[in-house]
């Protein structure tokens, strides 16, 4: 890199912190700041107002070409916008799965749905669901009941789907369907756009085990809800190879996760510090067992020593995969190592607090006495649903052992 | 499907008849409506319990009870960890029952022994503090002593039942000298006292309800000592001896629950044309579960066995026993969720129940952590 390289990421640096302390909302980043509810009115207001300046001005929006919409620029400039971002923090955009569909489009989407929909969502201004699981299809995607039926130039859809993160604020959504009930498994399934407006599609609530008053996950019922074909996504009956695009994206191999540094769902860099257990560190410190604190015990400094391994090793693995996307030479099976680990060690690391915590593992965020708000809980609950949603680990380990390894299929 | 040590005749109709009654008792709908209630049990089916002398289960025939064993408790115990019963049975019976039962004066038994064995009260143990571990060194709450009476001022945490509660078997400091063992009292407290004051606790497992108890400058008789004044904590040793044996036996019953649920999913449940059971993957997970259980029963058993003949192993098996049973009833219930898929992660199905119920008794008088520590300087002593 030359100096005039160096001068000009510095300047860039410069730029985006005066964006930030520009644009951060009053006391940002000070206990005096106060968020608004995640869902309500105020935070949605927030987060699209937010984002849109963010892509304004060449903040957000990369590995998407700029004739889609996109933000082009060097990676040294992405990472030192990154690192400044990621330094302050800043309102995050709820696109909700948005980002999927990007990678989805630009893969098999025409031009103009490219230019129709990608937009919207690097700026923020959209919200996406997912329509994929069905309480008969989880794991067996391929499997989904519900039916795509063409009637001129529309499609009639019908049928339920679940599990749908971000049930209630969606804007728009995806869909995989079964298109042709003749056709063989995975020659039989269409990949639809549809906006959530759309007379015959009604949602509800999804409660789960972590007890929210507000679901996080919903169903999805489609009843006679009919779409243009203009929002049919790759051909007819080739849902199926569509969907694949989406659910690496998920799993973190996507390319636009990819250019941004995001391989492995990793996020954010700059927040974290080396190791990232410096809050398992100081709970260890303020627990008090057999009259000596957790942290006196070596067992316990071990067991943290190991999940900082962990968490660097998956930091390590995600620059060497972010790499290989970017390369062109990644199959996509790789993200499910990295779903399957960050899911099951999130298991164990919300487990291992609560065995710091003891007796006050029980008490739930809202009690006075929960200690860090029940966050330690209910991370630990909430982990019990991430080692089965976008994709289950025993699902994860067949994609390893079978596509990566290449042992026989079999059961 | 389990490997019993022969369970005597009188023993295995006593299992059938709780498992029958509780699944008629207590099916989900009214552990869901249990759930959501301010004080969480149902008096009438507690009435019930105690017409087939459930809570007079041990006690004495003099006392209403029907004089059978320790085991035979456990073996209720383990139907109420299957069913995931609400209620005050373990607060009254395990916790207050037997030790007034173990070191009560004659007078204090025939007051409460046939008010619990009827049915007519409740009762629960206020032991733990802020910590919200049972350790005499924090115990801080104070019981000062004035004339023929103490006066009580401090709170207690993590108390089961308190709004159910018809009185308190409190643990205050009447002395403080070099050895904090030293100087803790137990006390019979009775609930509606002015003074006392109850707050709800927000807690994972909402069949089992906790509170805050507060009590302002309440009296009490010292006629209302059980055991001996400054001499509590063996007693709440023994209590935690008991209570430990007891959350162990609603652990298997818990577990083991989990666990057919579970197969039972597995043999019916259809994905990629198959039953799903099929899958090696799933099939070693269910063995993994069968494997832990069985373990967990064998422990549980073992230690019962040796509370009911107060054998010298006594301790030691029980810490076993909760240890083991807490890890396992934890690794069970959780592959229980991950074996239903996204069904088992919904509030509507009845995994998460088990799931909650066994994390609040592994927590409960001393986890795994706790135990092992225990049984590591204890082995310690054993070569010394």
């Amino acid at each position: 890199m030359t100096s005039g390289d160096t001068k000009k990421l510095d300047a860039l640096r410069e730029e985006v912190r005066a964006f930030l302390g520009k644009n951060l909302p009053a006391n940002w980043g000070t206990p005096a700041y106060k968020a608004p509810e995640q869902g309500s009115p105020e935070a949605t207001t927030l987060s699209k107002s937010f984002t849109k300046k963010l892509y304004e001005a060449g903040y957000t929006g990369f590995g998407v070409p700029a004739k889609f919409g996109g933000v082009e620029r060097p990676p040294q400039e992405i990472a030192v916008i990154r690192q400044e971002l990621g330094r302050r923090g800043y309102p995050m955009p709820n696109v909700g799965l948005g980002r999927l569909v990007v990678d989805t489009l630009l893969q098999w989407g025409t031009d103009e749905q490219k230019k129709r929909f990608i937009p919207g969502i690097l700026s923020g201004q959209v919200h996406w669901i997912e329509g994929f699981s069905e309480p008969n299809a989880g794991s067996d995607l391929a499997g989904v009941q519900c039916t795509a039926v063409k009637k001129g130039d529309k499609w009639v859809i019908n049928g339920q789907k679940c599990w749908t993160s971000g049930w209630d604020y969606g804007e728009w959504g995806f869909l995989l369907c079964k298109s042709d009930p003749q056709a063989p498994r995975h020659r039989n399934l269409t990949f639809f756009l549809f906006d959530c407006s759309t007379k015959g599609f009604s949602r509800k609530p999804l409660r789960q085990m972590t007890g929210e008053a507000h679901a996080q996950y919903g169903e999805l019922f489609f009843d006679d809800m009919e779409i243009t074909d203009d929002l049919r996504v790759g051909e007819v009956g080739r849902g199926w190879y569509v969907s694949m695009t989406t659910l690496i994206a998920e799993r973190g191999g996507g390319q636009v996760g990819a250019a941004s540094g995001e391989a492995g769902l990793q996020g954010l860099q700059g927040a974290r510090s080396l190791g990232g257990v410096d809050d398992l560190i100081e709970l260890a410190q303020n627990t008090k067992h057999f009259g000596q604190t957790a942290w006196d015990d070596a067992g316990v400094r071990r067991r943290i020593a190991q999940f900082a391994i962990e968490n660097e090793a998956q930091r390590a693995y995600g620059v060497r995969l972010g790499a290989l996307i970017r390369s062109g030479n990644a199959s996509g099976n790789e993200a499910s190592m990295s779903k399957l680990t960050r899911t099951e060690q999130g298991k164990r690391e919300g487990d291992f607090a609560c065995e710091l915590l003891a007796t006050y593992s029980q008490v739930l965020r809202g009690d006075p006495r929960a200690v860090n708000n029940g966050n330690y809980v209910y991370t630990m609950m909430f982990s019990r649903g991430t080692t089965i949603y976008m994709g289950t680990s025993e699902i994860c380990r067949n994609i390893l052992s079978e596509r990566i390894l290449g042992l026989p299929r079999g059961q | 499907m389990a490997i019993e040590i022969p369970l005597k005749e009188e023993q295995v109709m006593l299992k059938k008849m709780a498992r029958d009654f509780l699944a008629a008792e207590s099916p989900k709908t009214f552990v869901r409506k249990m759930m959501a209630d301010e004080v969480g049990y149902s008096p009438e089916l507690w009435k019930k319990m105690a017409g087939l002398g459930w809570q007079g289960l041990v006690f004495p025939e003099e006392f209403g009870g029907s004089a059978m064993s320790f085991r035979d408790l456990t073996i209720l115990c383990e139907e109420m960890g299957r069913a995931v019963l609400p209620g005050p049975f373990y607060s009254t019976v395990i916790l207050v029952g037997l030790p007034i039962l173990e070191f009560g004066t004659d007078a204090q038994k025939k007051e409460f022994l046939p008010k619990i064995a009827n049915g007519d009260i409740v009762c629960t143990l206020a032991a733990l503090e802020e910590s919200g571990d049972l350790y005499a060194d924090d115990i801080h709450f104070k019981a000062k002593p004035r004339g023929a009476e103490y006066i009580l001022n401090g709170t207690k945490l993590f108390v089961t039942d308190a709004k159910a509660t018809d009185y308190y078997l409190l643990a205050a400091r009447t002395r403080r000298t070099e050895n904090p063992e030293d100087g803790i009292t137990l006390f019979m407290v009775g609930a509606k006292e002015w003074g006392v004051y109850v707050t709800n606790m927000t807690i994972m497992d909402q069949t089992r309800k906790q509170y805050e108890v507060r009590f302002t400058n309440v009296p009490v008789s010292a006629k209302n000592i059980i055991g001996e004044v400054h001499k509590g904590w063996p007693i709440l040793q023994q209590i935690a001896l008991k209570a430990c044996a007891a959350l162990s036996a609603e652990m298997v019953g818990v577990g083991e629950t989990a666990m057919e649920m579970t197969i039972d999913y597995l043999k019916n449940r259809q994905a990629f044309g198959v039953v799903i059971g099929s899958f090696q993957a799933l099939k070693h997970k269910a063995a993994d579960m069968y494997v832990a259980m069985e373990y967990s029963r064998s422990l549980m058993e073992w230690a019962s066995e040796c509370v009911k003949e107060n054998d010298p192993d006594a301790a030691i098996a029980v810490a076993m026993a909760k240890a083991n049973c807490g890890d396992a009833v934890k690794f069970v219930t959780d592959a229980g969720v991950q074996l239903h898929g996204g069904i088992g992660f919904t509030w509507d199905h009845d995994m998460h129940l088990y799931f909650k119920r066994g994390r609040y008794n592994d927590t409960a008088f001393g986890d795994g952590n706790y135990h092992k520590e225990w049984i590591a300087r204890k082995l310690e002593t054993n070569i010394m």
